[in-house]
């Protein structure tokens, strides 16, 4: 009949504009050169590089800013943790610039190291956290989501920078320093008050590393990048 | 060293003067406690650009009162290493306005906490803890200016980009802090602000200002992972060249007109494709066909060209019509009210008139004398009513001289069967066909063959009205039954119907089986008839019936399927006891096809069971069933 085949016909045109569409959309995100898995001789650019670090860096910086929120609403009201939160992190033993001299003055070198440091520091807490995050009462999945995928994307930044590190460093291995994280005891606290500012207290460390990491890194790629000339 | 920090910490809480512990290295006195409305709070701390940061607070409510110990901060943070537990003063307390503290880059540390607390007369007043890098909120960016991009078509709007500056002390050229700035707009004599997103760059464009309009334009920035935004920098003016005197003066307006004209068209076209392609549907809807008087099977062309005969054997031929024979009661009313006057029925009785030697009279009252026209009927059907005479009823002599007479003339029931019977061919098939016709036509519009059962059932009520005398008993037989064949099937009643006149009954048989069969059924079942048959074997019908009758007989009796016995048999019975058995009962129930339930005549019940296997039960038979 007429009508089935006109609809048949719109249905098609449809769905092509809609492939069209689609691939209009696909071609305008920026596309980063990645290098397929198992190639050997791809060379990504330092730039690409360090453009992608930045990105997740600031990205996990959002995403523990918001978790932290999201914790000092739903179960730090009140309780004044905030007085409390002054407790050492476990990387503060780690030694990072503190101001913006200090890192101007410290070797790019170092500075990654300290980056990678810091990084691998974080790798055994964010896995607790998950796991954690799970057993706090009512736990929302603002909270939980955020740490999945923060620790996800730490890891991801750690194998950036192990790149980046043997692109700027070739053939230097330094052997893998790192701070050891004992808060786990804490966070599994049978009494609620002191688990709650146990979570507190490593939501906020992760916030400061967070920006730590993402400040360093973008004065790194200003530096090598750039030439300073952002 | 941490009991002195803890002391701190514990003093933050609320706002009422602690009797607190003054710092070790301050030398005042404690000083009592102070009206809570009027001391001093932190309004704010800030850093720019992440470098520095400064505090503020409120000097409280005081008038006139000057408290003898000034305002004093301390600070304390926490080194990489260690605590510095000593509470230090703030060591700029100018640069940053009054009421505020300065700390410049040397004494600024990010990621480290801080706790400031404000003394008056060395009482702690407040506190406060922070992370220099959660305070940022940047200056607001310098140099605005704008330029034009490009004007309109129709030299009303106009496009600008606005370009600005970072705040100077923010670094981001080494990357130490990255910005983000959002742009507000208004019209100059406006007063709500018009907010555009937020972007990474330093200039952004400005699209569809119109061109003689004036407008404000401000910026304000603020560190990108943050929420708090920085002060607004100072609003720039946008003059816009005024309109070409050429330009349109009319702004561009909708062009509603030719959208509308545009749709309709658009719909037309839809509509008139859809009523294109439904065109058969859509007339059925508007235009539903008119039913028009139809007889199953038959074309109605066929009836109006009046070609009777072919309309009639059609008609023959569908079985269909046989329960329409017992369905329609009107004939019988109006049979009913003929009948006034029984002596007068007498008179004018077609039987009378058939077996009297009147030919005229008997042409003509099978013609048409009577009024209630279409009693065709040939037989006697009302053994009932009459005496069982055999003068009367079946004279034989007469009755056969009847038929012979009227042989080609009126469709007499029995007659034309007679003949047919006599002597079988087809002639007779037309001449019976031509009186039904005329009978069809006098009655209603009704199938053909119908009618001489019409007229038939019309002459055997007008007789059942008058049970009692025989000179009512007319030549009508009772058709029970077409045939396929086309035949017509009648019911014998108290005589033999078969293709045999009365006449050629005998009486003596009819006697015999009369007794035998149900009174007060008009209707005779097969085995009825077969009874008669073993009581009056002996058949001296001139025309005997076959069993395989003729097929071009038109009326055929029950009994004529079985034998001639029970013809004979109900002849006898005239002179037997007047049993009134009514040959045609009008009809009370049609419970077709199982049967019909007639109206029980003036009869005597005799208790005998009836025969179910007939199909008929007259209605008294039923009332004696069912109480």
């Amino acid at each position: 009949m007429d009508n089935k085949g006109w609809s048949l016909k719109a249905g098609s045109l449809l769905f092509l504009l809609l492939l069209l569409s689609d691939l209009l959309l696909c071609k305008s995100v920026a596309s980063l050169p990645i290098c397929p898995s198992g190639a050997v001789n791809c060379q990504v650019s330092l730039r690409d590089l360090f453009d992608r670090a930045v990105i997740l860096s600031h990205y996990i910086h959002n995403l523990s800013s918001e978790m932290f929120n999201e914790f000092d609403k739903r179960y730090a009201q009140g309780r004044g943790f905030i007085t409390k939160a002054i407790n050492s992190c476990h990387t503060s033993s780690l030694p990072t610039p503190e101001d913006k001299e200090q890192a101007q003055q410290i070797h790019h070198e170092d500075l990654l190291n300290v980056i990678l440091r810091v990084l691998r520091s974080w790798n055994d807490p964010l896995y607790h956290l998950v796991t954690e995050v799970r057993g706090l009462h009512e736990a929302p999945d603002a909270i939980l989501s955020r740490a999945i995928e923060i620790e996800e994307q730490n890891r991801r930044l750690l194998e950036g920078m192990e790149k980046i590190v043997h692109q700027v460093h070739p053939g230097v291995r330094e052997n893998e320093v790192y701070s050891v994280w004992s808060g786990l005891p804490s966070l599994q606290m049978a009494d609620e008050d002191s688990r709650l500012f146990a979570f507190y207290n490593l939501l906020h460390c992760l916030r400061r590393d967070s920006h730590k990491i993402d400040s360093y890194l973008k004065l790194l790629k200003c530096r090598i990048v750039y030439d300073s000339n952002c | 060293m941490h009991l002195w920090w803890t002391v701190a910490i514990m003093n933050l809480a609320g706002t009422f003067q602690v009797p607190a512990q003054a710092s070790p290295k301050s030398g005042r006195t404690f000083s009592p406690c102070a009206d809570s409305s009027g001391k001093p709070k932190f309004t704010k701390c800030r850093s720019p650009e992440l470098e520095t940061f400064s505090c503020h607070w409120t000097d409280g409510v005081r008038r006139g009162f000057k408290s003898p110990g000034s305002t004093q901060l301390f600070y304390i943070r926490r080194s990489t290493q260690e605590w510095t537990q000593e509470w230090k003063e703030c060591p700029d307390y100018v640069s940053a306005g009054e009421n505020s503290c300065y700390f410049n880059s040397s004494y600024t540390s990010i990621w480290i906490p801080y706790c400031i607390k404000l003394t008056s007369n060395g009482g702690t007043v407040d506190q406060k803890c922070f992370s220099v890098e959660e305070i940022v909120q940047p200056d607001p960016p310098i140099g605005l200016n704008w330029t034009l991009l490009n004007i309109s078509l129709t030299g009303i709007h106009a496009d600008i980009q606005v370009r600005w500056e970072p705040p100077p002390n923010a670094d981001v050229q080494k990357g130490w802090i990255v910005l983000e700035y959002e742009l507000q707009y208004k019209e100059v004599n406006e007063s709500q602000w018009k907010t555009m997103d937020p972007v990474l760059s330093t200039s952004v464009p400005v699209y569809s200002l119109r061109l003689d309009k004036e407008y404000e334009v401000r910026v304000r920035s603020r560190q990108r992972n943050s929420e708090k935004y920085g002060e607004f920098s100072e609003v720039l003016y946008v003059t816009l060249p005024q309109m070409s005197p050429f330009a349109c003066e009319e702004d561009f307006q909708f062009p509603w007109f030719l959208i509308t004209i545009f749709g309709i068209f658009g719909l037309t076209m839809i509509l008139f494709l859809f009523i294109f392609s439904k065109q058969q549907r859509i007339k059925m809807l508007i235009l539903p066909p008119v039913p028009v008087p139809k007889i199953k099977g038959i074309d109605p062309d066929l009836l109006k060209e009046g070609k009777l005969e072919e309309v009639n054997t059609i008609l023959a031929i569908h079985d269909n019509y046989k329960p329409e024979f017992y369905n329609d009661d009107s004939w019988v009313e109006f049979i009913e009210l003929d009948i006034d006057d029984p002596d007068e029925k007498t008179e004018g009785s077609d039987t009378d008139r058939l077996l009297s030697n009147d030919h005229e009279k008997s042409l003509n009252i099978l013609g048409a004398k009577d009024d209630d026209s279409g009693r065709t009927s040939c037989y006697e059907p009302d053994i009932l009513e009459t005496d069982f005479n055999a003068s009367d009823v079946c004279d034989g002599t007469s009755e056969v001289a009847q038929p012979q007479r009227l042989k080609g003339e009126v469709d007499l029931l029995c007659l034309d069967q007679k003949n047919q019977n006599n002597s079988p061919s087809t002639d007779a098939t037309p001449t019976t066909q031509q009186p039904s016709v005329i009978l069809a036509k006098e009655n209603k519009p009704r199938p053909l063959l119908t009618s001489g059962t019409e007229s038939t059932h019309q002459a055997a009520h007008t007789q059942l009205s008058n049970p009692s005398s025989l000179a009512n008993i007319d030549f009508y037989a009772q058709v029970s039954d077409i045939t396929p064949a086309g035949s017509v099937v009648l019911s014998p009643g108290q005589k033999n119907k078969a293709g045999i006149s009365p006449c050629d009954m005998h009486p003596e048989a009819v006697s015999l089986c009369q007794a035998n069969f149900i009174m007060d059924n008009a209707y005779f079942c097969e085995a009825d008839a077969k009874k008669c048959i073993a009581v009056a074997p002996h058949v001296e019908a001139e025309s005997r019936v076959e069993p395989n009758f003729n097929q071009e007989d038109i009326y055929i009796t029950t009994e004529s399927l079985t034998t001639t016995a029970g013809q004979s048999g109900t002849a006898e019975r005239a002179p037997g006891s007047e049993m009134p058995v009514p040959d045609y009962t009008s009809i009370h129930i049609v419970q077709s096809p199982q049967g019909l339930v007639l109206n029980a005549t003036a009869l005597p019940l005799p208790d005998k069971e009836f025969l179910s296997s007939c199909g008929y039960v007259s209605t008294d038979q039923l009332n004696k069933i069912m109480p």
